[in-house]
């Protein structure tokens, strides 16, 4: 399954490809099993995908799984030329860091901005942005090449038609192993990464989960208030 | 040899935050713990001033980075000013909120550092750990816990051999500590290198904010709108939350549409809370606004979509138009008090 998250930064590059030019890549680390749902990131206008696989990969915390990104990225750089824009998700649905995208801007020495609403404009190297904060929003101007992570819903991803769905057929995922792209193999998986999992437990829902689909809403009403006088919180006193 | 745990402060208007007050007293009870000491890493642009006030919350030391190129947040001058103060002072552990600068500076740092840093916990805590593979032990390290997957299953992440140890911490969890005269500390200044290059690669354009006036924090009941509202439900609410005696919350669909203001938003990227009762009104419950009341003791929701997630962390639900079920619900209430 692709990250909803990434989702938008997919929209994103497709939007800013239409519009400027150039070629949109996508880059999955993965295992090999992931290439199926990679062919719906090609139905939505992607134009090529690369799915790094490696069982040395397998463990990789975050820095080590963004070194292992910035090393693909500029395997990419090496094979089609300068990679204007690097697009994240904001965070992805399994861990929900959102550290990839500052940290491959790190490995690449460029500038990052997470939390982008909107990519407002791209002009002589520079993209003009407008990015969340806490209670509003900050418009800033970037340097390109630069890592942005996109939080906007206004990048609202495309529905591939049926003609993308066959399209992306027709396209290439090229899967990559850690020795192809010349990663450095003690910087990634469990050696490479310095945090470790000491310890992970199911956390029991606490929630009573009692809903009420009583078409009469009064008689749904009068059990809530019962519930709630049970549970010693009577509303309203 | 490193013995503190550095807590980096962000700053609001001339004051420091209240998450970052927070933490800085959670760090407090985890210096205890682990035989630490406790301090601050304060950076910005005349910001000295409030070095003492960080003392009086409990800081023994501030470090403090201040600097006319750091006047505006911008994150690549600032992740070589924190860089520089952790290069100094070598700090065990490194604390962040987990706010929308905390969540890109502390791995930017991280990075730069080459450590590992566990993002968005929701619990720090100090204990032993022996590696299964060497047998190795580790003393008082940093327990960094977190839910994962989706929030259903908690980790326990430790950084053993890297230093600092790193780590986001969501904001809302901890009690501001008391303020405290008498306290005393030491206030370190240094000065920093940045590139020349990192001022020039991000400038920042413009910077909108609105100032947060209503205080959720301390509210018993919150009855909060979203999207399914409009206007003309949040009158509605108003009136529910006038008979509880509670205070109206929102979700970002539901501020971004002008209905209410920014204060009123809770979630990620507005207020954390954990009244009593919380009543979510015509809200779909995305984790960015689940984040902000998770906590809340019982959680009642109002939604026309059985299928709604807000159910799924519910205690309580009804299925229903809200426009029909909130004005029954406020008169059934007005007839009991
Ligand atoms: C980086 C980032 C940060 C964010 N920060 C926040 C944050 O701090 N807080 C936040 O809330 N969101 C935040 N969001 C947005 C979040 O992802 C959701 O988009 C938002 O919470 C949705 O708001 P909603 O539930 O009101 O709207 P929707 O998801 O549109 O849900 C509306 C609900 O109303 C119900 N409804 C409609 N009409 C009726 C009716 N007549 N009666 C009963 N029910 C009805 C519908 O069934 C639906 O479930 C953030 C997003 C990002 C990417
Ligand atoms: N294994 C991966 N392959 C490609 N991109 C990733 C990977 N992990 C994370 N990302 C990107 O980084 C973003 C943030 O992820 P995370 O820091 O894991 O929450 C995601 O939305 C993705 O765009």
């Amino acid at each position: 399954m692709v990250n909803p998250y990434d989702k938008y930064a997919i929209e994103a590059s497709v939007q800013l490809k239409e519009k400027f030019g150039g070629k949109a890549v996508g880059i999955a680390m993965a295992p090999p099993h992931a290439a199926d749902a990679l062919r719906e990131v090609l139905a939505m206008g992607v134009d090529e995908m690369v799915l790094l696989s490696d069982p040395k990969l397998a463990g990789s915390d975050t820095l080590a799984t963004s070194y292992a990104l910035s090393v693909a990225i500029k395997k990419v750089e090496q094979r089609l030329g300068s990679v204007d824009l690097v697009l994240c998700g904001i965070e992805s649905s399994d861990s929900n860091t959102g550290h990839i995208g500052p940290e491959v801007g790190e490995w690449l020495g460029v500038p990052s901005v997470s939390y982008v609403d909107r990519i407002l404009e791209i002009k002589d190297g520079y993209a003009v942005v407008k990015r969340l904060i806490e209670g509003g929003y900050a418009v800033m101007k970037v340097k390109l090449p630069a890592v942005f992570s996109i939080a906007g819903t206004s990048y609202q991803p495309r529905i591939p038609s049926l003609r993308d769905v066959l399209a992306a057929r027709r396209k290439q995922i090229d899967v990559w192993n850690a020795d192809g792209v010349g990663l450095d193999p003690s910087l990634v998986g469990l050696v490479g990464s310095p945090t470790r999992v000491v310890k992970m437990w199911r956390i029991e829902i606490r929630r009573k989960g009692k809903i009420f689909t009583d078409s009469d809403v009064d008689v749904a009403i009068e059990k809530l208030l019962n519930e709630l006088k049970k549970d010693g919180v009577p509303l309203g006193v | 040899m490193s013995n503190k745990i550095l807590v980096y402060i962000e700053t609001l208007e001339g004051l420091p935050a209240e998450h970052s007050l927070e933490l800085l007293g959670k760090a407090g009870d985890l210096a205890k713990k682990a035989g630490l000491d406790v301090g601050a890493i304060l950076v910005g642009y005349e910001v000295k001033s409030i070095a003492q006030e960080l003392i009086y919350r409990g800081a023994s030391e501030v470090h403090v980075v201040d600097d006319p190129r750091l006047g505006s947040y911008n994150l690549l001058p600032y992740t070589s000013a924190v860089v520089d103060v952790i290069k100094k002072t070598e700090p065990e552990i490194v604390l962040f909120s987990a706010t929308v600068i905390g969540r890109e500076l502390a791995p930017r740092v991280a990075a730069r550092l080459k450590t590992g840093i566990t993002a968005d916990c929701t619990d720090v805590d100090i204990g032993d750990w022996v590696d299964p593979g060497t047998g190795r032990k580790y003393e008082k390290i940093l327990y960094q816990i977190r839910p994962t997957f989706g929030g259903e299953i908690m980790a326990a992440i430790v950084t053993p051999q890297r230093r600092p140890q790193m780590a986001t911490v969501r904001p809302g969890l901890f009690p501001i500590p008391p303020r405290d005269e008498s306290r005393t500390g030491k206030v370190v200044e240094w000065s920093v290198n940045i590139p020349e290059s990192e001022q020039s690669l991000v400038e920042v354009i413009e910077v909108k904010r609105e100032k947060r006036k209503v205080d959720l924090k301390s509210a018993r009941v919150i009855v909060s709108g979203g999207r399914g509202c409009g206007a003309k439900g949040f009158e509605l609410l108003r009136e529910l939350a006038s008979v509880l005696n509670g205070e109206i919350g929102a979700s970002r669909a539901a501020v971004d549409a002008g209905w209410i203001p920014y204060d009123h938003q809770i979630g990620l990227t507005g207020q954390t809370v954990k009244p009593d009762v919380y009543i979510a009104v015509g809200i779909s419950g995305a984790v960015q606004h689940v984040v902000g009341m998770k906590d809340s003791k019982i959680v009642i929701a109002i939604n026309k979509d059985p299928e709604a997630p807000i159910f799924r962390i519910a205690d309580y639900g009804i299925v229903g138009d809200l426009f029909v079920v909130v004005p029954k619900l406020t008169e059934r209430l007005k007839k009991k008090s």
